[in-house]
């Protein structure tokens, strides 16, 4: 295989036939970048329908091209009909890496696809940077529970592929070219081949306790929770401030609180005014998630990572600061 | 009787993992292992498929010898057949090439209607490692799997959990399944399972014992990554620590700041 042989990159646009998901935008955002480096060109990849005004948002973020694939076994997600179009699409056009955005789809069929094609693959980078020696893509991205940065490259096998998670990089469009090329391939995937099909979906009852992505004001535990018992006073501090209760990961390891409270890389990003953390140690892949105006961190280790993230920061017993907090807080609405 | 396989993986406490500062290497020697926890999740959900369908549970596993005994507590709480797959070339291994190495093993058991596997490990936490043996086992896959809804026929009906929702599917038999932990809390060995399975039999392959292994796809020559640096976070610099003497006084001199930030 000659790596220079493989050129170009691309960007999967997962999306339901009504709207594209935010990650392959904020995907094409980021490598337009790492594209205006290397030189490459940035395409966007369209598997079945998606309404024009979609496409049109895809454009504003700088691509180059997009390749629309259409043909039979597009209507769900199916990881054959998936992998399928783009084992087949990059035999034909060579691409030096493709990106697809760290869904739970995404990273269903994007390893399979690099099997298909005998090629590296790597999930949730944080940063993207560029190795002009050796032509190769750094995924950089935290390691052994955040305790450290790793870099991963495909050294010798082409196309690089990379799975990256939803809220990593910022969707921050750079307008729409002047001319972008359009491709569009035919790629049938018989439906009766598809060995895992689509019977039914059911939306999620919607429960506002568990819709923290924009929350004004997070109240976020961390492992340094004793047990569940300790929790209400967390909840109430919460309520207080106008605001929702989060976790980090172990407490959702543990069984205290459910995923979709669970913030960081693995979990929900959140963008909100004030961000309390209690109990947190503060590793990469918690803090990565965290978008906050002001951040405070209470914890009872003085050394703990959390303080290198926080704005204000208070080392002690966590239940007994947030007790003080609950107080001095109803004292001044009273 | 169904044929279930379910992947396991030992992996060191990554809470004792440190990074040696002078060498840039990972520092794993004395650090204690345990069983992948999702690993215990997949294999608890095997279990809940061999006693309502029948079936027979074979547990495999990549590492070093002393990985026998993450086979062994699979073997204590359902599992009936276990395999360990070892060797120094097969070290190294991203999961294309350990995808490559675990499947040429089992098909020296046979063939497998079902295949479960953890979403992730806590170590590697790439999550790949399933969608990668279930393209080379060439079996249909359903990942996040929450409930299996039915087997029958050749065809597995299961619930998948989405971001937003639930899906329902069914799949064709061969299929891969990684279990979301919620149905399939793992369960405690008795004593009479567990002290058989101290001394059960363990079928080991080493490179030289697998039909048609392509030395060139196993370990590092067979991966596809590597990981030429790892270095330490870069922190920011750290925030205003609040050390007013106790509790009370550092709690109103922090409400005072966010007051004056318009915080809250």
């Amino acid at each position: 295989m000659q790596k220079s042989d493989y050129r170009n990159m691309w960007v999967y646009i997962e999306h339901d036939g009504v709207t594209a998901a935010p990650v392959g935008l904020e995907l094409c955002c980021e490598l337009r970048k790492l594209c205006d480096t290397t030189g490459d060109r940035l395409y966007a990849v369209i598997l079945g329908e998606l309404p024009d005004a979609e496409v049109e948002k895809v454009k504003e973020c700088g691509i180059d091209g997009l390749i629309f694939v259409s043909g039979t076994g597009y209507e769900y997600f199916s990881t054959d009909a998936y992998a399928n179009a783009f084992t087949v699409l990059s035999r034909k056009y060579k691409p030096s890496a493709i990106f697809v955005g760290g869904t739970v789809n995404g990273r269903d069929f994007a390893p399979r696809f690099a099997v298909q094609l005998e090629t590296g693959c790597t999930s949730d980078a944080m940063e993207l940077e560029y190795d002009p020696e050796t032509g190769d893509i750094q995924f950089i991205e935290p390691a052994v529970g955040g305790k450290i940065m790793a870099v991963i490259t495909v050294p010798v096998l082409r196309p690089q592929v990379g799975t990256i998670r939803p809220g990593t990089f910022k969707y921050a469009p750079t307008g729409k070219k002047a001319e972008i090329e359009v491709i569009r391939e035919e790629i049938g995937f018989d439906p009766a081949a598809i060995r895992c099909r689509h019977i039914d979906f059911i939306p999620d009852e919607t429960d506002p306790e568990l819709d923290i992505a924009n929350a004004d004001c997070i109240v976020c535990v961390g492992n340094g929770l004793k047990d569940s018992e300790h929790l209400e006073r967390y909840r109430s501090l919460a309520k207080l401030l106008g605001g929702k209760l989060g976790c980090t990961r172990p407490l959702y390891d543990r069984g205290i609180l459910p995923y979709k409270l669970q913030i960081g890389q693995s979990g929900v990003m959140v963008k909100t005014k004030l961000y309390i953390s209690f109990g947190v140690s503060g590793a990469v892949n918690h803090t990565a998630g965290v978008d906050a105006e002001v951040f405070v961190a209470v914890d009872k280790n003085p050394n703990a990572q959390i303080f290198n993230y926080c704005d204000y920061g208070i080392v002690g017993d966590m239940d007994e600061v947030c007790d003080e907090m609950i107080d001095q807080l109803k004292a001044r609405k009273s | 009787m169904l044929k279930i396989l379910v992947c396991v993986k030992q992996i060191p406490d990554i809470d004792l993992v440190r990074m040696d500062p002078e060498t840039g290497n990972l520092i794993r020697t004395g650090v204690p292992t345990l069983t992948n926890p999702l690993d215990l999740n997949a294999l608890e959900a095997a279990v809940q498929v061999k006693e309502r369908y029948g079936g027979e549970i074979t547990l495999i596993t990549m590492g070093p010898p002393m990985a026998e005994s993450t086979l062994r507590e699979g073997l204590a709480v359902g599992g009936d057949r276990a395999v360990l797959i070892t060797g120094r070339p097969f070290g190294g291994a991203d999961t294309l090439s350990t995808s490559y190495a675990i499947v040429k093993a089992a098909d020296m058991e046979g063939s497998f209607d079902l295949i479960f596997c953890g979403k992730e490990s806590q170590d590697g936490a790439t999550g790949q490692m399933a969608s990668q043996l279930a393209e080379r086992f060439d079996a249909a896959q359903i990942s996040c799997c929450c409930s299996i809804d039915g087997i029958a026929d050749g065809k597995i009906r299961a619930t998948r959990t989405l971001e937003t929702g639930r899906e329902i599917v069914e799949a064709t038999l061969p299929c891969l399944i990684t279990v979301e932990k919620e149905n399939f809390y793992g369960r405690l060995p008795n004593l009479k399972a567990y002290l058989e399975a101290k001394t059960a039999a363990i079928t080991t392959y080493t490179e030289n014992d697998i039909d048609g292994l392509d030395p060139e796809k196993i370990g590092v020559p067979g991966s596809g990554t590597i990981v030429p640096k790892i270095y330490p976070p870069e922190l920011p610099e750290p925030g205003r620590m609040i050390r007013t003497g106790s509790p009370k006084t550092d709690v109103s001199e922090l409400l005072k700041l966010l007051a004056e930030k318009d915080a809250i």
